[in-house]
């Protein structure tokens, strides 16, 4: 087996040197293909400026007295008096606008409140009858009726990625999401943004495998040797992929795990990685080191500040909670001043939620973590403490050119705010997705909003 | 040297300290505005005098508030820090009895005031709270709470025994089976409990109304509590909690309290607010979590985050607890209280009636009194550097009976040892 792999690769590498390099850009590689494609129509668009309001731009800029015009669905200009080129015009003085809130890492979907009996016997937050559940995509199983999606953008969410589990260490694709009205997830996708992936290490999978009959590792080392393995495995088969293309040899059988793989190989799928400790990131950084693939984002990370200088240079992210700390052992040393920590020392930090409660709050879970960076002398101003929940989160979903900021020529996901975005009194009261009101406050929905909440009476944003 | 330092220890013992607090916006909880410009001044443990303008004493150490708010000691109407380390490992989880054979199961014999739990809550202005236990074998009670005082080192048992506490909603207890069981099994022990306390018929028709002298509470050699505690819940001398959240179940709750004349407070009460008329009649107390939009069983299908303001305009004595659900109401105890009393503000309930809900109303529900700012209340009060409801504000100083406590946490400590790597 071995001899005839290798008898093969060095035959088909010289027939690759000889194959012409458009021929391997003509069709996209497999795991580029995107099998589920987005049925999302953009709703009808409102034109209108914006007047007088605080502007948080999420690139770090603030304008104070600022105007914003939205035309055709996206940001016409940003600036102070601007001319109205025959808009309705929006009194926003004394309120605050913002990109639209991002969260990286939502569940909502697949952690359908009310859950029961089934959910805690066969959850579709993640499939977990093996480690490598790599050939997955969370789309499928999401449900476009999670009311968790109508709060969120209540409370000024425009985009989420939803992620699978952290069960399997590799968990499967992830979807990122529009929160607007749908039959089925695919009318609410996101397009263009690239496709995104879960991966965990640490106590999580580590448990699972170590529970009765289960399939997998028991220990970290177990999880971090198991990554590899499937990695090198990948490599062999990115390879034979590669050079059945370039016209050298067969078309290996499809491996929907493999391919994926192959996929965060060749750095056209990003992984979005489940881990606590410094040393399990540590650990998880230099795998992709060794496979030559950079990280997107560590999430929960709770000990990113211990060693923010590993993930400046490897280019990662951290995707972080404020407060969330203590509830298993890797998660004792999290601290509240995360954030403003990893910011101080130069590392893309973003908030995210793991929670249709808290995925409701993140401007308020940043202005948790800026509040304990003051107590330690780590000040924080507003317009940067945006960019945890806007511009950075944009750039790791591959949206930046999209959304994320507020600058002319983007998609208009804009919140106007009662008020300051970080105060607890704060609501949102108009978010326009690509320029259509999504959410009014002034108008909200007369009856219930999601199909489940339909006949059932009571339940308010 | 050594000697004359005895000598003023003995003389001058910490809670002894006089202390005052100046330039204070006071939030007594006595009128709806705060005492502007306030010192408040402090004495063995309790609060002197709170006054527009006031002098500090001479002796006092005089801690200067700047014009910053300063609250009584925040109180959380229901958690369980002090029995939880670790959620995820049991072994370092204390919250219920597995014993079948005893009822009871008093909380305060598991208090740790040494939890990193405990002191983080602190730091964020918690100096009470009332600790609940989570259903144990032998329903229909769980046990007994406990209130306890967030002062520094381990003792931080402040009353034990202060309620009886149940559970009943879909699921709660598999072994019993539909909630109407269960409400059959609560009444049943009731009225068990209420012929044990009146006792059998005297010869000659009499019922001999003698009893037995209570043993003290949470005193040596525990109370099990269940059935001896059930005495004093029948006499309304301390609450039964029910934790439930359905509407039908809410309705069953008020009718306990009048059947049977006693104290009955709804802890969750996700659709509480549909039932607001009768509660307000009944007198039943709500502890509220304001953070709850989404329901997190069919129990809770009506939540709504209105729900807190609700109530208290249908005149409803409301708490705030169990705030920000399982991530939060253990792990955050403070700032999940302070983030869930803000949003209850954000949905309509009125700013000084959140602060009762964090400070007075939990007390009173407990029937323990106290979390005010007046003269001869016990001194347990935070000045803050803000509003103590917006989380992005800090408690400067914590002082619980009249003494400053430690408020840097270990997060703070950690966050401090590794503030300058790059």
């Amino acid at each position: 087996m071995r001899m005839r792999q290798l008898g093969l690769s060095v035959m088909v590498g010289a027939l690759l040197f000889a194959a012409p390099a458009d021929a391997q850009r003509s069709a996209p590689l497999p795991w580029q293909e995107d099998p589920y494609p987005s049925r999302y129509q953009a709703p009808v668009a409102s034109d209108m400026l914006l007047r007088g309001a605080t502007i948080l731009d999420g690139a770090g800029g603030r304008i104070d007295g600022g105007d914003v015009l939205v035309r055709g669905g996206k940001v016409a200009a940003v600036g102070k008096q601007l001319a109205n080129p025959g808009v309705p015009e929006v009194d926003a003085t004394g309120r605050w606008i913002t990109p639209g809130v991002i969260d990286v890492h939502s569940h909502d979907g697949t952690y359908v409140l009310p859950l029961t009996e089934i959910d805690s016997e066969a959850s579709d937050v993640a499939e977990v009858a093996t480690p490598n559940s790599a050939d997955t995509w969370i789309e499928t199983a999401v449900n476009a009726q999670d009311m968790a999606f109508d709060r969120a953008l209540a409370n000024g969410v425009t985009t989420l990625q939803i992620l699978p589990g952290s069960t399997p260490i590799f968990a499967g694709h992830s979807v990122v999401v529009k929160p607007v009205r749908a039959p089925t997830v695919w009318g609410m996708k996101a397009a263009g943004g690239i496709q995104g992936f879960k991966m965990a290490c640490g106590e999580n999978p580590k448990s699972w495998g170590a529970d009765d009959d289960n399939e997998g590792p028991t220990s970290r080392q177990g999880v971090i040797a198991y990554m590899r393995q499937q990695f090198a495995d990948a490599q062999r088969y990115k390879r034979a992929v590669e050079q059945a293309r370039a016209g050298a040899g067969a078309m290996p059988p499809r491996d929907f795990k493999l391919e994926t793989l192959a996929g965060i190989l060749a750095g056209d799928v990003r992984v979005n990685l489940h881990c606590y400790r410094a040393g399990d990131i540590a650990a998880s950084l230099g795998v992709a080191k060794e496979f030559g693939f950079r990280i997107g984002a560590i999430h929960h990370a709770t000990e990113a500040y211990k060693i923010p200088g590993l993930l400046r240079e490897a280019g990662t992210c951290a995707a972080v909670w404020a407060d969330w700390w203590g509830f298993k052992v890797e998660a004792q040393d999290a601290i509240r001043a995360e954030a403003p920590l990893l910011e101080q020392a130069g590392v893309c930090v973003m908030m995210h939620s793991d929670s249709p409660a808290d995925g409701q709050r993140l401007n308020i879970a940043a202005a948790k973590a800026a509040a304990a960076g003051r107590r330690i002398g780590v000040d924080i101003p507003p317009e940067r403490m945006i960019k945890w929940t806007t511009g950075n989160p944009a750039k790791l979903l591959g949206l930046d050119k999209q959304v994320g900021t507020i600058a002319p020529g983007l998609q208009a996901d804009l919140v106007l705010w009662s008020g300051d975005p970080f105060s607890i009194y704060t609501h949102a009261d108009l978010v326009l997705i690509g320029g259509a009101v999504a959410w009014d406050r002034a108008k909200p929905p007369a009856g219930p909003v999601s199909d489940f909440e339909l006949g059932r009476g009571g339940a308010r944003p | 040297m050594f000697v004359s330092l005895i000598a003023l220890t003995v003389a001058m013992p910490a809670a002894a300290q006089t202390l005052a607090v100046t330039h204070a916006e006071a939030w007594t909880m006595e009128g709806d505005a705060p005492v502007k410009d306030a010192t408040i001044v402090i004495e063995n443990g309790r609060i002197v005098s709170v006054a527009a303008g006031g002098a500090a004493p001479a002796d006092a150490r005089v801690i200067d508030a700047h014009g910053k708010p300063v609250t009584p000691g925040l109180v959380n109407g229901a958690t369980q820090i002090g029995l939880v380390e670790v959620a995820g490992s049991s072994d370092t989880v204390d919250t219920s009895s597995a014993d079948d054979r005893n009822p009871g199961y008093d909380v305060s014999r598991a208090l740790n005031g040494n939890s990193t739990l405990v002191s983080l809550a602190r730091a964020d202005g918690l100096t009470r709270a009332l600790v609940y236990p989570s259903p144990s074998r032998r329903a229909p009670f769980n046990g007994e709470p406990a209130l306890a005082r967030l002062r520094d080192g381990v003792d931080i048992l402040d009353v034990a025994n202060v309620g009886v506490y149940t559970v009943i909603g879909g699921g709660a207890w598999e072994r019993i089976g539909s909630r109407a069981a269960q409400w059959d099994s609560l009444r049943n022990a009731l009225t068990e409990a209420k012929r044990k306390a009146d006792g059998p018929p005297a010869a000659g028709g009499k019922k001999d109304r003698k009893r037995p002298s209570p043993p003290p509470r949470g005193g040596p050699g525990g109370r099990h509590g269940g059935e001896e505690l059930l005495a004093d819940v029948l006499r309304g001398e301390v609450p039964l909690a029910i934790q439930t959240h359905r509407e039908s179940d809410i309705r069953q709750a008020a009718a306990l309290a009048g059947d049977f004349g006693i104290r009955v407070i709804i802890v969750g009460g996700a659709e509480a607010w549909r039932v607001a008329d009768q509660l307000a009649a009944a007198k039943v107390a709500v502890i509220v979590d304001p953070q709850v939009n989404l329901p997190f069983n069919f129990d809770q299908l009506g939540a709504r985050q209105d729900n807190a303001a609700l109530l208290a305009k249908a005149g409803v004595m409301v708490a705030v607890g169990q705030a920000g659900g399982v991530i939060h109401a253990n792990y955050n105890a403070g700032m999940g209280l302070r983030e869930g009393a803000g949003i209850a503000v954000a949905n309509g309930l009125p700013y000084v009636e959140a602060l009762k809900a964090v400070t007075v109303n939990p007390l009173t529900i407990w029937g323990c009194g106290g979390g005010r700012l007046t003269p001869g209340a016990d001194a347990d009060l935070v000045i803050w550097d803000g509003d103590p409801l917006e989380p992005s504000t800090n408690a400067r100083s914590v002082i619980v009976e009249g003494r400053e406590t430690a408020i840097r946490s270990r997060q703070d400590q950690l966050a401090e040892r590794y503030r300058e790597v790059r």
